[in-house]
């Protein structure tokens, strides 16, 4: 009787252990390095490594990881997500706002929500979705039709959904949110349909927005004047990708799109902030800090949303706080992310459209490679030297890789006049013809952006990278290899072909002691461990 | 139990009853839009039922143009010539079926699984890119004038097409199978395939020659390739499956393996008499 009420106080003392774990405070998103087993957050941390402490599969034994399932969505479609796993439960969200909860260990799932969506979106580039936030006990997802919606981690039922906007004017979300504190941010998307572009936070608890901040300041606030006219109004600048968070400046940083319309800038002349900027947010209040534009008056649609990576590292002998981003146009930046001060900037993929970056970080435009009537060839090609797969740091090997993209466009323009809810493009752009597309894993000097090697792919890659502490950097290819490649040398250890173009980037996990590496290809998600 | 039944009877009948009024309901709705749809099909088959109420109107061709720059142009190209991300509308090969109907569709409706959105357009608008795009592709309507029976003689003989090309399962491997090649490419594009095959390879053909690493050298049509692999075809039909690691080299060649037919080798009445052989050419 008595070692029964023991046991019984054990078991009790077990659960509410494990239902207490299973509540992902803010502290343990601030210190997600520390259980590496979990995958918190979209980017792994809150830096925007993409980098795991795990090691059990290394450089030796790669060579025997195999699949040990395979999730398949019921809709047609590509997973752009990264899953997160919290405690053994794995969250994904797909093609249509479809979301799931499965087991880790099996993919079998735990629960399924599908968001119930208009019979029209308005929106760009495929009815994608990136992922999950977590915090307390609700995982968190943006929609397409630009809603906010809290789900119970446990059930999947819907605690709260706010709408943020209306998608029939062009606004919707496809990022995963980031969670800070008690906050649930999200940046809108929509840079092809002449929104106005928001960073938005949201209370966790009750959905109730507490601040946003607007891309394009008003009229009376600072920069207004940097567009002509009432160009204002609809200049997109979208925030259609996660940001990162420094806990000690208490600054989130979220990199901007395009203006629009995206080709034809005659409308809206002037340096059109903070269009292609990457902003410093107060976490508390949205107020701006600072912010620093790659691209001023952007004609060639090279959003710079692509994740700022945040690294304390030694710059020219002196310890800084770094911000690093391989941008949209080629060129590979490094900043200070105290104060926004522009430190470095060199080409990471081929560029034909700048001499140079200035020591003030703007850049000298080579002339005719604007859009025209007639068309203006231009590297990169619209789709960027990189885009919105997630780049990965290594403080093993101290590189930074990067998923670089070898192909050029012709740029054409056209006027155009706003038309609610239609595409507000200026025009339109092409491939070259007989410029054969390719590209390459390029791992970077962080400091320098020296190229330290390259793993080259037979086309221009859509997937992100992933660094482990096995000395290994995951990515994926066009033709759908998901490959492991040695983290110092680039040289390729493991290849598998998932039978589809991988539209992701790579996120590792460890259950019951095996570590798990998971890629979303095509409307698959693939699992794979050692045997 | 057996008021059960007879309460479950009454339901079922309740929604037959239901069915029944909607359907005559919409059959009344309808009414006027079956007239003119049956006027249609007595012309042609069920998917010419609508047809394009702005056909070949140079005026709303112009606004169809306009609509296709601001809302098309961005993946299909400038001139409709296709762009990053969607494919060339000007060859009349319709992927997604190229009646007035199925573009109809096509365009309303998106095409799922591919970038390819439904559309945000009103109906009117929809036909007026669909003029655009016939205009565009114009020449697909251009009618063929040559003979069919001597055009399926030279295929076989004098072009020797049938070599490399099948049609009904009879034929080569080598080219293209052309079965329902009328169905698919305009006798302008395939006049400019035959003439010049070189200006557009498409994939799956392009020339190709590896050389293993002992030194054996194999030039065929490339099937298919990747980071890792490569797999062609050789003129005697043979596949080829190589990991690119088992290669010393890859040689991509601009030269077509199908031979220029000029007019030295075709002469021009025979060109159109083979043109009128192949757009005829539907599939079973």
């Amino acid at each position: 009787m008595r070692y029964h009420k023991i046991l019984l106080t054990l078991a009790f003392v077990v659960l509410c252990g494990f239902n207490g774990k299973a509540q992902v405070t803010a502290q343990r998103l601030l210190e997600a390095e520390r259980e590496p087993q979990n995958w918190l957050t979209y980017s792994g941390d809150y830096a925007g490594r993409r980098h795991s402490t795990l090691g059990q599969i290394n450089t030796s034994n790669v060579k025997h990881l195999r699949p040990q399932w395979v999730f398949q969505s019921e809709v047609k479609g590509k997973f752009e997500t990264t899953p997160l796993v919290v405690d053994g439960v794995m969250y994904v969200t797909g093609q249509d706002n479809l979301a799931y909860a499965l087991d880790s260990k099996t993919g079998r799932i735990i629960w399924r929500y599908r968001h119930p969506l208009p019979e029209k979106i308005v929106g760009c580039c495929g009815r994608v979705n990136r992922g999950f936030a977590a915090l307390g006990n609700k995982v968190f997802f943006a929609t397409l039709d630009a809603h906010v919606v809290a789900l119970d981690a446990k059930t999947g039922s819907v605690i709260w959904d706010v709408k943020a906007a209306d998608n029939s004017k062009g606004y919707s979300f496809t990022l995963a949110p980031l969670a800070i504190k008690d906050k649930i941010i999200v940046g809108v998307a929509g840079g092809e349909y002449g929104v106005r572009g928001f960073i938005d936070a949201y209370d966790a608890e009750t959905g109730n927005r507490i601040w946003r901040f607007h891309t394009i300041p008003g009229p009376n606030e600072p920069g207004n004047e940097t567009w002509e006219g009432d160009s204002w109004k609809h200049g997109g600048a979208p925030a259609w990708l996660t940001g990162t968070y420094d806990p000690d400046l208490n600054l989130t940083y979220w990199g901007i799109g395009n203006p629009g319309p995206d080709a034809y800038g005659d409308d809206r002349e002037g340096l059109n902030l903070y269009s292609n900027c990457v902003v410093a947010l107060d976490v508390d209040t949205g107020k701006l800090k600072w912010f620093f534009q790659y691209t001023p008056h952007d004609v060639h649609d090279w959003d710079a949303v692509q994740i700022p990576v945040l690294l304390d590292l030694e710059f020219k002998g002196k310890p800084r706080k770094l911000l690093v981003q391989a941008n949209r146009n080629s060129f590979y930046y490094v900043l200070d992310r105290t104060n926004g001060e522009f430190l470095h900037a060199s080409p990471f993929a081929r560029q034909t459209w700048a001499k140079e970056i200035s020591p003030d970080g703007s850049p000298v435009v080579l002339p005719g490679t604007d859009p025209t009537p007639d068309g203006n060839y231009a590297c990169p090609g619209v789709e960027g030297g990189t885009n919105w797969m997630s780049p990965s740091y290594s403080p093993q090997t101290g590189l930074l890789y990067v998923a670089a993209r070898e192909k050029c466009s012709i740029y054409f323009n056209s006027p155009q006049k706003y038309e609610e809810g239609s595409v507000f493009w200026g025009s339109s752009f092409q491939p070259v013809a007989n410029e054969k597309e390719w590209g390459a894993l390029r791992a970077l000097d962080p400091t320098t952006g020296k190229l330290k090697w390259e793993f080259k792919y037979y086309s221009a890659p859509w997937a992100g990278a992933l660094s482990t502490a096995g000395g290994l950097v995951f990515s994926g290819d066009m033709e759908g290899y998901l490959l492991a490649v040695d983290a110092e040398t680039g040289k390729n250890l493991w290849h598998f072909q998932t039978g589809s173009p991988i539209f992701a980037s790579p996120m590792t996990y460890s259950v019951n002691g095996s570590q798990y590496v998971v890629i979303p290809s095509g409307n698959a998600l693939f699992s794979f461990a050692l045997p | 139990m057996w008021k059960n039944l007879h309460n479950l009877m009454e339901f079922k009948f309740s929604i037959c009853m239901g069915i029944n009024l909607l359907v005559v309901g919409l059959i009344l709705m309808l009414f006027p839009v079956w007239i003119v749809a049956t006027v249609d099909s007595w012309i042609g088959d069920q998917e010419k039922e609508i047809v394009n109420p702005y056909a070949n109107d140079s005026e709303e061709i112009a606004q169809g143009a306009t609509y296709f720059r601001l809302d098309c142009a961005f993946c299909h190209g400038i001139g409709a010539q296709g762009g990053g991300r969607g494919p060339n509308l000007t060859l009349g090969r319709w992927e997604h079926g190229g009646t007035d109907a199925a573009l109809f569709r096509t365009i309303e409706r998106g095409v799922p699984g591919t970038e390819m959105p439904p559309s945000v357009h009103t109906n009117k608008r929809i036909w007026r890119l669909i003029s655009f795009l016939r205009s565009v592709g114009a020449a697909s309507q251009a009618p063929v004038t040559g003979d069919r029976e001597s055009g399926k003689n030279i295929f076989l003989t004098k072009g020797n097409c049938s070599r490399c090309h099948m049609i009904n399962g009879k034929g080569g491997r080598l080219g293209p199978d052309l079965s329902s090649i009328g169905t698919s490419r305009s006798a302008a594009s395939l006049a400019d395939s035959i003439r010049d095959p070189v200006k557009e390879i498409p994939k799956g053909y392009k020339t190709i020659t590896v050389v293993t690493v002992d030194g054996k050298r194999i030039t065929g049509v490339r099937k298919n390739e990747d980071t890792f692999s490569i797999q062609l075809m050789s003129p005697n039909e043979k596949l080829y499956l190589f990991f690119k690691r088992d290669l010393k080299e890859i040689i991509y060649q601009s030269n077509s393996l199908m031979p220029s037919y000029g007019p030295e080798m075709l002469l021009q009445e025979e060109l159109e008499d083979l043109l009128s052989y192949l757009d005829a050419l539907r599939g079973k």
